[in-house]
């Protein structure tokens, strides 16, 4: 039964498939790697479901490059910091940032907000103004009025604040806004629209817009912005770090957003290694279990063959779905849970395989020599008959593994997949709950599924270019 | 009889399945505490429903107290609560094979009924009825293609078929019905997003048909994607594999037409492989249906599976897990028996 | 005569090449003779029984020649026509491996009626007293009808295939090595019972193995094979006896005897590629008696005393 590598390799290498299968893996293993190097472990639990994080950015639009196709430009979200303010000591004290930017898009955007970081402050806590000066020369006064807290009772000056987290206003949110929005057309365009209106469409149209004949702000006032911070201090140290001003975008990225306005293109980032590591463990466990379980069960015979046989039988016949949520609802959803159920519903079915092939090969000539010169089961087992089976389980556990991948993602789908690490079938599984389908967010929908078709598609590619290896039936006629 | 003693001893190991599984499933059950949980539930919502009978007549609330404690003490006892878990494991069996296993928590029958028990019998036709139609026109797909695709291996259509079945491989069935969705429903609005008939549903019984046939029509294409991907593989192999066999050639020479070959010699001695395939296969294709269900909202059990994970229902869980089974398990003895039938080799 | 095959050419395409599995034929039978052809693996008398009964592989190349059978020509036949008036009525045929002859999820007895129902259209009752009839002659129980091919063991199943051969009452019947996969015991029953129905019945047959000790058991007239070549023909005594082929001769040689004091002989080398055979005698590389003439040019065929034939040039001085 000779078993030589180098014309396995050439006769692996022979077809477009395996060639095909061995560059997907390699693209495969080299993201993960790049992954696991760049990102960290907890990001599940830390980044990716703490809505905080995404605060900022922009929810459910699609991503950048959409933009090529269409003629309206959509606006692209834009984040703007400042950290150099001047500092103005005539009258009252105050500190002062300003921020220009353009905008010159066909759509309005689709959320703003404004966020302080680090203020000191020694005496009382300042007070923020924040003007917007639009192209047209109108300028949206007091669009911001913010009184910073005061610190508690017990505490002791200087009192700094929001070095960690922020203190982040949201514009259409935000009452103060409304009324700002609602006095500045009035007074600007002679219109009456109450603040709750305002709040109800969205005070970016009105801050970005200009009127048409009919008094609809429907079109883009496109130009030069200009946003005037002015924090109105009463201590002379009284110091802020930066501001941080957002205009929400409708595209995003490379892969666009999901509801909670978490960058998908990192989402599925992450995914690669983790479906690396659940496909390739599940099969690389499940297939030494049932290799070795087979050959035990095949050379050994008697009760040990007996057990193990009534065992995987059982095994074998149960629904493996229906089961597989049971358990993990039971034990818990996490990424061992579903491992260890994968692994513990797996092996049967190759142990019956390899059990018969250990059967057909214990009857050959050099078993019966081997037992003669004296050496016993275990060497007999690992040097003789696992070199028989080996090309064989390999091959299965290449297959095996697209398996566990879409085991995972289909339990993932169904709400049973371990919330801390995202993989693709829990993106799909948000964005499926979240009616992501009926509101048309394709860029949500499409990319995970592809993902996971592509990942599996790489090891059926490597196991069909396996199968004239193993099989020498198939193999190409020289 | 020879038939019969295979199938006895095969119907009897599969019988042996489902016991095995709900005695595993019931000792689960009491090693994490859950049937704990659940009869603790059971037994509260029977006070609070005698509690509310008895303050009708009952009105000293001591009394009534003193009643309704008395009450459940005698519920505890009869549930075997007071006992250990691995005590009350047979009670438990028998309560999973009867369904009794008290309301679900938000799901409904049509009529308004939360029993479990009523739940299930309303659903389960309806997952059936998607099964079977999506398997049977796999079948005929495998059938027809694999055979047709057999004839000329190496062609174009036979390429063709072999990737797809590779493909159909990589695929998840659910995704799959997504994208349907998102074509067909969302973006072209021909097809029906979910359910199984509109809303209201048509009375006149010919619309009614129409209705559902049109609802029906994108997941059992999904399924059936999924499911004759394989099938048109393997049956292409098998017959691939039986011509070759030297009574193919001796059919030939004893001047038989080509249908009979065909038929009689090719595609009657692959049958049982191809039925051996299947039955390894059955498994997944019972996920791809729960999983349909979910993605189209088909109001069969798949989707009551789904809503018993939102809602953390223990007891539907249980309830459904256990049927799953038991569909597979039967679903599993028809096919061995169709197999002894089809191959006489392996009557013993 | 009842069969005339004269120029037989069949070749088959693989990826190597064409390969001339039958490369100019030239054999007659009489009606109630057997005729034996002997050869090694590969030297094409499978594919020469398969051009006879034009079950050609998908790869055939070429195909051409004649092959008279009962007066008529069958080359011309219509493939349709062959099958329904040629197959199995005029020649049928037992194949290599009886063990995998069979249908083996149909009982033997409906497959053995099968070529009654279909090419004389009788009804499944009336043929079921037929195929009885066959059986008893062939040495089987009633009860076989009834039964599926794996009750049976070998030599019963080799029974049942004749039986099934001998069920139109073909006027030639084809056995491919009808005995190389059965025990020696068995063996010996089946030559018998060949013998027997070649006596009674007046069978013509034409019998195909490498075996030449048991095709001198039954054979009348004796044809040898090599390479795509019929290289000697003659009566079983003329070819055992007297053979005249250097190859015949070694091959006689290399059977061992049981009483026999000296070592059995061997050929040297091995049998001809028939995509490239050798130039001139495809034997020359291997033969004993190879001369200049034979690396050059093809032997003609020889005509000897008695009718034996020879396709060699140590004879070519009686060229026909």
């Amino acid at each position: 039964m000779g078993f030589n590598a180098r014309d396995a390799v050439s006769e692996f290498w022979a077809s477009h498939i395996s060639k095909l299968g061995v560059a997907l893996l390699v693209g495969l293993f080299a993201i993960s790697i790049y992954v696991f190097a760049s990102y960290p472990l907890d990001f599940g639990t830390r980044y990716w479901n703490s809505p905080q994080h995404w605060a900022d950015y922009p929810k459910a639009v699609p991503p950048a490059w959409t933009q090529t196709f269409t003629s309206q430009k959509k606006p692209i979200h834009t984040t703007l910091v400042s950290e150099n303010p001047t500092i103005r000591t005539t009258g009252i004290r105050s500190i002062e940032f300003d921020i220009n930017f353009d905008f010159r898009y066909d759509d309005f955007p689709q959320f703003t907000s404004f966020s302080i970081s680090e203020l000191t402050h020694w005496d009382d806590p300042p007070i923020v103004y924040v003007s917007l000066v639009r192209p047209d020369g109108r300028e949206v006064e007091n669009l911001l009025e913010i009184a910073i807290p005061f610190p508690s009772a017990d505490a002791e000056p200087p009192f700094t604040k929001y070095v960690n987290v922020p203190f982040r206003t949201y514009l259409p949110g935000s009452p103060v806004v409304h009324h700002a929005v609602s006095s500045f057309l009035r007074k600007e365009f002679d219109m009456a629209l109450t603040p709750s209106e305002i709040g109800r469409t969205g005070p970016e149209q009105f801050i970005f817009g200009a009127p048409d004949d009919d008094g609809e702000f429907t079109t883009v006032l496109k130009g030069s912005y200009t946003l005037k911070v002015r924090f109105e201090t009463f201590h002379q140290d009284d110091t802020v770090d930066s501001i941080k001003f957002v205009v929400g975008g409708k595209v995003f990225g490379i892969m666009g957003t999901d509801i909670l306005g978490r960058d998908l293109a990192v989402g599925l980032l992450f995914g690669f290694p983790v479906a690396l590591f659940i496909g390739l463990l599940t099969s690389t466990l499940t297939t030494v279990v049932g290799s070795v379980l087979g050959i035990m069960s095949g050379y050994m015979g008697g009760k040990t063959d007996n057990l193990i046989q009534r065992v995987s039988d059982v095994m074998n016949n149960l629904p493996q779905l229906p089961i597989l949520i049971f358990l993990v609802f039971l034990l818990g959803q996490n990424i061992w849970n579903i491992i260890l159920v994968l692994v513990i519903f797996g092996w049967s079915g190759l142990t019956i395989l390899v059990r018969s092939m250990v059967l057909q090969a214990k009857e050959e000539q050099f078993i019966e020599a081997s037992v003669a010169v004296g050496a016993n089961s275990r060497w007999i087992m690992a040097r003789h008959i696992f070199p028989q089976v080996a090309p064989f389980v390999f091959t299965q556990m290449i297959f095996y593994t697209p398996s566990a991948i879409l085991a995972e993602a289909a339990l993932s789908f169904l709400g049973l997949g371990d919330p801390s690490l995202p993989t693709w079938g829990q993106i799909l599984e948000r964005g499926f709950q979240t009616g992501a389908i009926f509101l048309g967010y394709w860029w949500w929908i499409i990319p995970p599924g592809l993902l996971i078709v592509v990942t599996a598609l790489c090891f059926v590619f490597i196991a069909q270019g396996l199968e004239p290896v193993v099989n020498p039936r198939l193999r190409r006629m020289r | 009889m020879k038939l019969g003693r295979s199938l006895l001893m095969k119907g009897l190991s599969l019988l042996f399945v489902v016991i095995v599984t709900l005695f595993l499933m019931n000792l689960i059950l009491g090693a994490t505490g859950f049937s704990d949980r659940m009869l603790t539930a059971l037994v509260n919502d029977q006070v609070r429903i005698q509690r509310q009978t008895l303050s009708q007549t009952i009105q000293d609330p001591v009394e009534l107290q003193r009643i309704v404690d008395q009450l459940e003490e005698t519920l505890i006892q009869a549930y075997g609560l007071d006992k250990p878990w691995p005590m009350r494991l047979p009670q438990m069996i028998w309560r999973v094979m009867s369904f009794d296993l008290g309301h679900a928590k938000t799901a409904q029958t049509f009529r308004g009924s939360t029993l479990i028990k009523d739940l299930i019998m309303e659903r389960l036709p309806k997952t059936v009825l998607l099964i079977t139609t999506s398997v049977a026109i796999s079948a005929i797909l495998g059938l027809t293609i694999g055979t047709k695709i057999a004839t000329k291996p190496g062609s174009r259509l036979d390429r063709f078929f072999s990737n797809y079945s590779a493909f159909s491989y990589a695929i998840p069935t659910w995704w799959t019905g997504i994208v349907f969705i998102l074509i067909f429903a969302q973006t072209l609005r021909i097809l029906p997003a979910n359910g199984m008939y509109s809303t209201p549903p048509p009375t006149v019984p010919v619309a009614r048909f129409l209705d559902l046939l049109w609802h029906a029509i994108l997941p059992i294409s999904t399924l059936v994607l999924a499911l004759s991907g394989s099938w048109i593989y393997l049956t292409r192999t098998m017959v691939l594999n039986t011509a070759q066999q030297d009574f193919v050639n001796v059919a030939r020479a004893k001047g038989l037409p080509e249908n009979l070959v065909m038929r009689r010699y090719i595609i009657r001695v692959a049958a049982p492989p191809i039925l051996t395939n299947v039955i390894l296969g059955l498994a997944s294709s019972l996920a791809g249906a729960i999983l349909t269900e979910t993605v189209f909202g088909w109001p069969g059990m798949g989707l009551l599976y789904w809503n018993a994970i939102v809602t953390v229902d223990e007891g539907l869980i249980i309830a459904l897990t256990f049927i799953y089974t038991v569909i597979y398990v039967v679903a599993r003895m028809i096919l061995e028996i169709l197999y002894v039938i089809l191959d006489p080799r392996v009557r013993y | 005569m009842l069969l005339q095959i004269s120029d037989l050419y069949m070749s088959y395409l693989t990826i190597r090449g064409e390969v001339r599995a039958v490369d100019g034929i030239n054999l007659s039978l009489e009606s109630g003779e057997a005729l034996g052809i002997v050869g090694e693996s590969g030297c094409g008398k499978t594919s020469l029984s398969l051009g006879i009964t034009r079950l050609l592989p998908e790869n055939v190349s070429t195909y051409k020649g004649s092959i008279v059978l009962q007066g008529q020509e069958l080359m011309g036949i219509p493939r349709d026509r062959f099958r329904r008036e040629v197959n199995w009525k005029k020649i049928s045929m037992v194949f290599q491996g009886a063990m995998n002859s069979l249908n083996p999820v149909v009982k033997v007895g409906p497959q053995v009626a099968e070529p009654l129902i279909i090419h004389m259209g009788m009804k499944k009752e009336k043929a079921r007293p037929r195929v009885i009839e066959i059986f008893e002659t062939v040495g089987l129980p009633e009860e076989t009808y009834d039964r599926y091919p794996h009750e049976l063991s070998g030599g019963m199943k080799q029974r049942v295939v004749i039986a099934m051969a001998l069920i139109l009452n073909p006027p030639l019947i084809i056995l491919d090595e009808p005995t190389s996969a059965l025990d020696v015991s068995i063996q010996a029953q089946t030559m018998n019972l060949l013998k027997r129905l070649k006596k009674e019945e007046h069978m013509s047959m034409i019998f195909i193995t490498h075996d030449i000790a048991l095709s001198s058991d039954i054979s009348d007239k004796m044809a040898v094979m090599y390479g795509g070549h019929v290289v000697e023909v003659g009566t079983a005594e003329q070819v055992i006896l007297a053979p005249k082929h250097p190859y015949t001769q070694k091959l006689l040689a290399s059977t061992p005897m049981l009483r026999s004091y000296s070592e059995p002989d061997f050929i040297p080398g091995a049998p001809p590629d028939l995509v490239n055979p050798p130039q001139g005698c495809n034997f020359h590389p291997r033969c004993h008696m190879a001369m200049d003439v034979c690396r050059r040019e093809d032997p003609p065929t020889c005509l000897l005393e008695g009718g034996q034939r020879v396709e060699c040039w140590l004879y070519g001085d009686k060229n026909e």
